[in-house]
């Protein structure tokens, strides 16, 4: 983990690869018991949604950038996670996930990095997008 | 012009509660296991007390999934045909343990238009403050919807 005073306005945090497969995606909707079927596991749903297939839920996604977060500045590390879901986001396909840092500040004697976070798909797509503030250790 | 919404105005300053969910490690499991998650805080007490806690952690955004199981009413906005999940935030405020018992209370916070290049979407924001067995707030998490024409 960084300290505070090893980092810089711009510098990169990631990127890393995931893939959310169709098991995966299972796994997760079973945390909360996702009523069944649904656009999230279901071809057919998913068609009358609109979408190609099934989709990767949003709230999925969001624990991945969370723990792009995480991996960097600690478990306890994330202030504000705030994710706009632009697209659909697509099973077995590769995801990249990074972040760039905007900000750094002092604010009740927390160290806060503030960053701009995003998920992009091999052909450019703009997946999800936000921001997060994460409080960093100063020596 | 700003648009003038129907919706059920009503239910501002409304709380919906829900709960108790009890944080299982099974949950935890599945909410590692799903996504690949490895901190090891997130594993075991073992290593969360190592990295200063009390035992162990669930991963930050575990009650962004618990507040799909908060039933929110209808807010009957009277625009657009399909809705989406727009977006999401979490702010943390203090750990969740394995073995926590969270509550929710969730609140209508905000509708309203907003027009772009593919047309007028309108949002419908929830709140939802999840709490602790001690009444501690663990986090707030905002929720948003869009209905599109």
């Amino acid at each position: 983990m960084p300290y505070i005073d090893e980092i810089e306005l711009g510098d990169e945090i990631g990127p890393v690869e995931k893939i959310a497969s169709d098991e995966d995606v299972l796994n997760f909707c079973e945390i909360w018991d996702a009523p069944k079927p649904n656009r999230f596991t279901d071809p057919e749903i998913a068609a009358k949604a609109g979408m190609q297939g099934t989709i990767v839920p949003g709230i999925m996604t969001m624990a991945m950038m969370a723990q792009l977060l995480t991996d960097w500045g600690g478990p306890g590390a994330i202030k504000d996670l705030d994710l706009v879901f632009r697209q659909p986001v697509p099973h077995n396909r590769a995801l990249t996930l990074a972040a760039t840092i905007t900000d750094i500040r002092e604010e009740d004697g927390e160290h806060l990095v503030e960053c701009d976070i995003l998920m992009t798909g091999t052909e450019g797509e703009r997946y999800v997008g936000g921001k997060a503030i994460v409080a960093l250790e100063s020596r | 012009m700003a648009m003038e919404l129907e919706y059920d105005r009503s239910l501002y300053g409304v709380e919906h509660k829900a709960g108790p969910f009890e944080i299982t490690d099974a949950i935890i499991d599945r909410a590692n296991s799903s996504v690949g998650e490895t901190g090891p805080a997130f594993h075991s007490d073992e290593e969360a007390k190592k990295a200063g806690y009390r035992g162990r952690i669930a991963p930050p955004t575990l009650c962004c999934i618990l507040v799909r199981q908060v039933s929110l009413p209808d807010v009957k906005v009277q625009f657009g045909r399909t809705q989406m999940h727009a977006g999401q935030r979490v702010e943390p405020k203090a750990p969740v343990y394995a073995g926590d018992q969270l509550t929710a209370s969730s609140h209508l916070k905000d509708v309203y238009a907003k027009t772009g290049r593919s047309g007028t979407m309108v949002f419908v924001v929830w709140e939802t403050t999840f709490s602790n067995q001690d009444g501690q707030v663990v986090a707030e998490v905002q929720e948003s919807f869009a209905k599109r024409e």
